[in-house]
């Protein structure tokens, strides 16, 4: 049994931060409070097999990634492809700067990254299929390496990087719509 | 050193680059593309706003009451070995 003073002063630091990943995984707060209670459980039984000076954070996600993944994906009937359709690279920015002059298209980006709304946001990545949801949820969330997160998820780190890119164009799109639903962006707006 | 980065390079690495995945030659390779383009530039800042506008509005404050039951959990744990 791994020392409960440690675990505890280690570990517990990281609470607060799993718990936002929780919310976005499991997408309510009564789930998001299981779903850290039995990580961190999960965790000091554990304790003993992690090695001290290795990255514990990302030990801690790789837990809550797997315990949420076993946990819910029996639940899951949700898509797990993402359909980009005709979404090309920097889907969003590229609407917004229609305006005759750089300084009227940046008040638009402005006025975009201003006005969406936290739900905006969390609707956007909490409607990702989870295999492109967790890539960005770990790195946009979290700030985890491209290698931390191939690590935590057990996936190639090419895929992790197709994955966060699709995942990220996917949520431009719907950025794009909610914009567009709240009066923020031009009419018929695309840049040249 | 040279700094052979195009348009197209630059916007191939984007998000590599927002991500501090690159390397530090690479990395300076698009900087200085940057500073030259500003079309580039203004795509590149868009990005990076963007990135820290999602980053803050994914964030969630945790009950309270959820610290003292993970330590309330790890107490009776402790007690069950």
């Amino acid at each position: 049994m791994a020392d409960q003073a440690d675990f505890e002063r280690d570990a517990l630091q990281y609470s607060r931060q799993l718990y936002s990943a929780a919310m976005r995984m499991a997408r309510n707060p009564a789930d998001a409070e299981d779903l850290v209670q039995e990580t961190f459980l999960k965790a000091y039984r554990a304790y003993d097999t992690f090695q001290e000076g290795t990255n514990l954070k990302a030990w801690l996600y790789r837990i809550l990634t797997n315990t949420y993944i076993n946990k819910y994906r029996k639940e899951s009937r949700r898509p797990s492809e993402v359909d980009l359709g005709d979404v090309e690279d920097l889907y969003l920015y590229r609407r917004l700067g229609s305006e005759d002059t750089a300084d009227a298209s940046r008040t638009t980006e402005d006025r975009v990254l201003d006005g969406l709304v936290e739900s905006d946001i969390k609707e956007a990545v909490e409607e990702l299929p989870e295999n492109f949801r967790m890539p960005v949820i770990l790195a946009d969330l979290e700030g985890f390496s491209y290698k931390e997160i191939a690590d935590i998820l057990d996936i190639p780190i090419g895929t992790v990087m197709s994955r966060l890119h699709r995942g990220r164009k996917a949520m431009q799109k719907r950025l794009w719509e909610f914009a567009s639903r709240r009066g923020l962006v031009p009419e018929d707006a695309e840049r040249p | 050193m040279s700094h052979d980065c195009d348009c197209g390079d630059a916007q191939g690495q984007l998000y590599e680059y927002l991500d501090a995945e690159l390397d530090e030659e690479t990395a300076h390779a698009v900087r200085v593309h940057l500073d030259d383009c500003d079309g580039c530039f203004d795509s590149f800042e868009f990005e990076r706003r963007l990135k820290t506008v999602v980053r803050s509005h994914l964030t969630e404050d945790m009950p309270e009451t959820l610290q003292l039951k993970v330590r309330e959990l790890i107490r009776q744990e402790t007690l069950k070995a």
